[in-house]
């Protein structure tokens, strides 16, 4: 069962598929087998020989009703700086063998800044920094975020790639629609790809504290910040989590407080041009 | 402990229902693809349904025992023999340490199972020991059967000469097409009426870029809604493109215009609309179907897709068995 919360992407509807999963889990509601929410939606797996399509819906419904307004919402949210170059050459290099094997495109940080409306990719790269990311979901590929930028004037869209790609490098970061992502492993993948951070975002082999509890680094409410950096500075640090001397740039010291975040989006003018 | 010969095109480690309980963090189920076939292979040997066993893709392996054990073979036939002579399937077989057991192409179907009295016993890795080839982990290291490698059996009560009733096996197509059934959505309302017709009345054939991930369907193309080419901007331009969102396991996954059914270990989210469902009970006809083959799509409900599911969940038990 799918539930659709809304049709477009915002702080409030992440966080009513959130407060849903929450819920269903708390409530040990019968017949769910695992929950998947997303930026506006959820997915049910269910199990129908103990609950029918019906009676769930039902019971979804009611409980949707329940949930409590987002605006009292306080949480704990790390705050991860990545390293990132952007315009990197290994992801120009993934876009190129797509054009030489599948089909010729423009090149995605040159696409997204013409359909954006900005003068070049350099100016899609402040833009894209300039923000920090809102972890909304994981998913797609074990460990993978799905987020959101949380200032709306760095809001740009993008289409994704038709058809998919086959291969994409391990730490690339892309974007479609309006969600960010940062591919863990190497995969295919259909979003615009235009840049690549060195630091691991999943280990099987837990080499590092962040992983001590879960393979996968992220889980929704965290926030992301991407710092653009050199190739040479993405070799050093590639180098040091080779070795396992890496040390995570995170700040787990604060709270994200959605009523002062929805103050704070009252004081400026969401379209205006940054 | 069973010595791998040969470890043939593509033979993992699976369990049933898989890792199950992970979707929100990106895991796949994994698991057999014709969990019907496997469930029975297990019931043979006288397992749990779910025991792990293993699943061998087109071209089968080839293993020596390294104990007595009991064994069964069900699923695509792969011509199994145990020291050169064949061997029946769908029956329970005594083994002696230092026989060895052969699979070669499959002739009739895709998937073929092997099973062991107490299971395959390699290391469970969240709570499953099916394999996820594409990340690496569960199975024997995280991949498909290599040649040298030992693999720990379990030790069970199997009984040999137990059969499957003829009427409890599913009956694998030997003219090349399949007709598989489709619940309708999630977001069946992206794609216009068209669409839809073309879709049920088209032949679609499973493209060789198909694995366990997803499989490709190559046919004619799509047309779309007002919703699908007016909407806000985040979900992308084209008219496939979704705001991110979960995906259930069998969902017909619209990427641009290729039509790809994620399997079972396919993505659990993305941005890209889902026409139709195959259902659960509809999996072990993707698993018995070779690229090449030819597809048609039956819309049923969503009541339909549960009696169906839980009529398999039925013959899948000791009652199958004489």
């Amino acid at each position: 069962m799918l539930i659709e919360f809304g049709d477009e992407m915002n702080l409030e509807l992440n966080f009513m598929g959130q407060g849903l999963a929450a819920a269903v889990e708390e409530n040990k509601t019968k017949g769910v087998v695992e929950t998947a929410p997303c930026f506006a939606s959820m997915l049910i797996h269910y199990d129908p020989e103990i609950i029918r399509f019906e009676n769930l819906k039902a019971q979804m419904k009611e409980m949707i009703g329940s949930l409590g307004p987002s605006g009292d919402i306080e949480l704990d949210s790390r705050l991860f700086y990545f390293p990132t170059v952007y315009l990197d050459p290994w992801t120009k290099e993934c876009v190129e063998d797509y054009c030489e094997k599948i089909t010729k495109k423009v090149w995605d940080p040159v696409f997204i800044a013409e359909l954006n409306g900005l003068a070049d990719e350099h100016e899609f790269v402040r833009v894209h920094s300039r923000t920090e990311y809102w972890v909304a979901a994981l998913g797609f590929w074990p460990g993978l975020p799905f987020m959101m930028p949380l200032d709306p004037r760095c809001m740009i869209t993008a289409p994704k790639y038709n058809p998919p790609r086959t291969w994409t490098p391990q730490g690339a970061v892309g974007m479609g629609g309006a969600s960010t992502a940062i591919y863990p492993v190497a995969t295919p993948g259909g979003y615009q790809i235009f840049g690549r951070i060195p630091v691991p975002i999943w280990d099987t082999e837990r080499r590092f504290p962040q992983f001590e509890n879960s393979i996968c680094l992220f889980q929704p409410g965290d926030r992301v910040k991407f710092v653009p950096c050199s190739v040479e500075e993405f070799e050093y640090v590639e180098q040091q989590v080779k070795d396992g001397t890496y040390v995570f740039n995170v700040v787990e010291y604060q709270k994200f407080s959605v009523g002062n975040y929805k103050q704070w989006l009252t004081t400026f003018d969401k379209n205006q041009k940054i | 402990m069973l010595e791998v010969i040969q470890p043939g095109l593509e033979t993992s480690v699976q369990d049933y229902p898989g890792r199950i309980g992970y979707w929100n963090q990106g895991f796949p189920p994994s698991g057999p693809m014709d969990s019907w076939s496997f469930r029975l292979a297990n019931i043979l040997v006288g397992n749990e349904p779910g025991e792990a066993g293993f699943e061998c893709q087109f071209n089968g392996p080839t293993l020596k025992f390294g104990v007595d054990t009991v064994i069964a073979v069900t699923g695509a036939n792969m011509n199994p023999k145990i020291d050169e002579k064949p061997i029946p399937m769908w029956e329970s077989i005594a083994v002696k340490t230092g026989q060895v057991l052969q699979l070669s192409f499959a002739t009739t179907g895709a998937r073929t199972y092997i099973t062991f009295a107490g299971g395959i016993k390699t290391e469970p890795w969240l709570d499953s020991r099916s394999t996820f080839h594409k990340a690496g982990v569960g199975g024997m290291e995280g991949n498909a059967l290599k040649k040298g490698q030992s693999v720990p059996l379990g030790t069970g009560q199997g009984k040999p000469g137990r059969k499957v009733k003829e009427d409890c096996k599913p009956v694998i197509s030997t003219n090349k097409t399949w007709v598989i059934d489709v619940v309708v959505g999630p977001n069946d309302d992206w794609v216009d009426e068209e669409g839809h017709q073309r879709f049920l009345t088209s032949d679609w054939k499973l493209s060789a870029k198909s694995d366990r991930t997803g499989f490709r369907l190559d046919g004619p193309d799509w047309t779309f809604t007002n919703k699908a080419h007016n909407k806000s901007p985040e979900h992308g331009a084209e008219p496939s493109n979704i705001i991110d969102q979960g995906y259930p396991v069998g969902a017909i996954n619209l990427a641009g215009q290729t039509p790809i059914i994620l399997v079972n270990d396919g993505p659990s989210m993305g941005g890209f609309i889902n026409p139709y469902t195959v259902p659960s009970s509809s999996f072990w006809k993707l698993g018995q179907s070779k690229p090449g083959e030819i597809y048609h799509f039956n819309t049923i409900s969503v009541d339909e897709a549960n009696e169906a599911a839980m009529k398999i969940r039925q013959i899948c038990s000791e009652s199958s068995i004489i």
